[in-house]
């Protein structure tokens, strides 16, 4: 089955194409900009980062692999801005960042290659939730767990490298929810009871799903990290309509947060104090201090008019840790509002386009997988740029694929590797 | 030569944004032309379940009103074995074929003694079948309909 076929992924070559234009024309601006001159020897690092994309896709086409083509390329072009972003913000970080991107192209060969069986997945998927609650106890662990910047969710070794589990964690969760709301999803979605117009399933059906999520929380709240938490109670409710179409459970879930956000703010100083800065960053108390990164993000936003103030010249530098938090921020203040709705033009694209090779799949399985993949994509894009702009608490959760970071990088492409899996299979199936 | 520059970087950054904007827009176009292929087909498997609805019956055949579900190539005729069954000592064993080709339907006798009727006229050859066109067969008249 594997040989090469010459003049496969013309499409998916045309847009890296276009990638390798944007993220050649926004790197040489980022540099001219900050130095007032262009060496040509600079652009060795984007041709690096171009040869990882090149790389990726003649690795496609050399397995024959036929699914869709329009998702690396969509995953490749964030990256690319990704990397004139670090460029801008953070130019000592580049090349570590460069670093990851290999290693992340390695994970995506690896997803893309190795579960020859993609049903295979399903069949475990006990192991999936005892895996991912390891790695998300992990960091509690003495030697390896380490607390940065007041949330302790990294394990590593101090100056060699450090990762996030919680990044692996969601796909762990999506996997297995999907495996186990595809076999019990008519108990949950027609069950024998019902309360009104609340559907009571059997206890011992929902116990599993519940365990799995009380534990989440639970470490959670032990490691402080506010949008990890919210961003596995968003796959537990937005899978569980998925496979339910019961939009009793949505309502549920949601006044289990508004209530669970209550008791948090009263019992925990970290989340009171997330929610205090959101409320009024510019508080006396907070504007030199916790609300210093939210309210110069706020300047930044505010200082990116129609076109911005160009590639290079605004100011957000000023932002604490913009690489990583902000990046959003950052890009909008120098490329405008034009700028930031073509980059959430893309989010939504990839989404769109997750969304597709959902409803095309063959088993009720890979449906769920990839319509709970793609909704992670979207969900973190909402909560992260929601939260710089100060509509809803800022969290920890990563811009994916634009913003700095090796965990958030490796894992997200995995995850797209994973929804191009699905699409392979589809294709295969369909003729 | 200052001004050059300047002049110089803001068209790089321009071009970092219409480039963007390019980029998106055949991102756009792709995801379009997936999805206007995932509707023709839905709508290719629609057409596919069009009906025979039953306008003239007797005691033993099907009620008048009833839908008679049609495949791709669907058989007519008395025998058990066939796609629709029509009970009617008129109409032979394998009586007559529906069928989908080329986005039309299409009506053959398939050899029935007593012939197949379309609107009126007996047919002898493979016949374009129109929605709301009528077939008898035997004593039973059956109209193409649209799937619902």
């Amino acid at each position: 089955m594997i040989r090469a076929r010459p003049g496969a992924r013309l499409g998916e070559l045309r847009m890296l194409m276009w990638v390798a234009a944007l993220l050649l024309t926004g790197y040489v601006a980022v540099v001219a900009a900050a130095s007032g001159r262009f060496a040509w020897y600079e652009i060795a690092v984007p041709l690096a980062v171009l040869a990882v994309f090149g790389a990726l896709h003649v690795f496609l086409v050399s397995i024959g692999f036929r699914g869709d083509q329009l998702l690396m390329p969509l995953a490749v072009g964030l990256t690319g801005i990704g990397f004139v972003l670090v460029e801008r913000l953070a130019p000592a970080l580049l090349l570590q960042q460069l670093t990851w991107l290999v290693i992340a192209a390695g994970a995506f060969a690896m997803t893309i290659l190795i579960p020859r069986d993609l049903s295979v997945l399903a069949r475990f998927k006990y192991t999936w939730a005892l895996l991912g609650m390891l790695l998300l106890v992990s960091p509690l662990l003495p030697v390896i767990g380490r607390e940065i910047n007041g949330a302790r969710i990294w394990v590593g070794v101090a100056g060699v490298a450090q990762f996030e589990p919680w990044e692996l964690v969601k796909i762990a969760l999506v996997i297995f929810f999907a495996a186990y709301l595809e076999e019990y999803r008519e108990v949950l979605s027609k069950p024998p009871r019902r309360f009104g117009p609340i559907p009571v399933p059997p206890v011992p059906y929902l116990l599993p799903i519940v365990a799995m999520w009380l534990v989440a929380m639970l470490v959670m709240v032990f490691e402080k990290d506010l949008g990890a938490t919210l961003l596995f109670f968003g796959i537990f409710l937005a899978m569980l309509y998925l496979a339910t179409g019961e939009p009793v459970y949505v309502v549920i879930g949601l006044l289990l947060l508004v209530g669970g956000g209550f008791v948090a703010y009263h019992a925990f100083g970290h989340v009171a104090a997330r929610i205090d800065v959101w409320l009024a960053p510019f508080d006396s108390d907070l504007r030199f201090d916790q609300g210093y990164q939210l309210t110069q993000g706020l300047f930044s936003l505010a200082n990116a008019g129609v076109l911005g103030a160009g590639l290079g010249s605004g100011m957000p530098e000023r932002i604490p840790v913009v690489w990583s938090d902000f990046v959003f921020d950052a890009f909008t203040e120098e490329v405008g509002f034009v700028g930031a709705l073509g980059l959430l033009a893309l989010y939504l694209v990839f989404v769109y386009r997750g969304m597709l090779i959902a409803l095309r799949a063959p088993t009720i399985f890979l449906q769920l997988l990839a319509g709970g993949l793609s909704f992670i994509v979207a969900f973190q894009t909402l909560v992260i740029v929601a939260g710089n702009a100060k509509l809803i608490p800022l969290t920890g959760i990563t811009l994916p694929f634009v913003a700095y970071g090796g965990s958030s990088l490796i894992t997200n492409y995995m995850l797209c590797a994973l929804l191009l899996r699905v699409s392979d299979i589809t294709a295969k199936v369909r003729r | 030569m200052e001004i050059t520059f300047a002049v110089l970087l803001w068209a790089v950054r321009i071009a970092f944004l219409i480039l963007l904007y390019l980029f998106l827009i055949r991102a756009f176009r792709s995801l379009h032309r997936a999805l206007t292929d995932e509707r023709a087909a839905i709508s290719a498997r629609q057409l596919g379940i069009a009906a025979l609805v039953v306008t003239r019956s007797h005691g033993g055949g099907p009620r008048v009103g009833e839908r008679l579900p049609l495949r791709a190539v669907s058989s007519v005729g008395r025998d058990a074995g066939n796609d629709i069954v029509l009970n009617d000592e008129a109409a032979s064993a394998k009586h007559a074929i529906v069928s989908f080709a080329d986005g039309e339907w299409w009506l053959e006798d398939a050899g029935s003694t007593n012939g197949t009727v379309l609107n009126g006229s007996r047919i002898w050859d493979k016949e374009r079948f129109h929605y709301g066109d009528e077939v008898s067969v035997g004593r039973i008249a059956l109209r193409l309909e649209r799937a619902q």
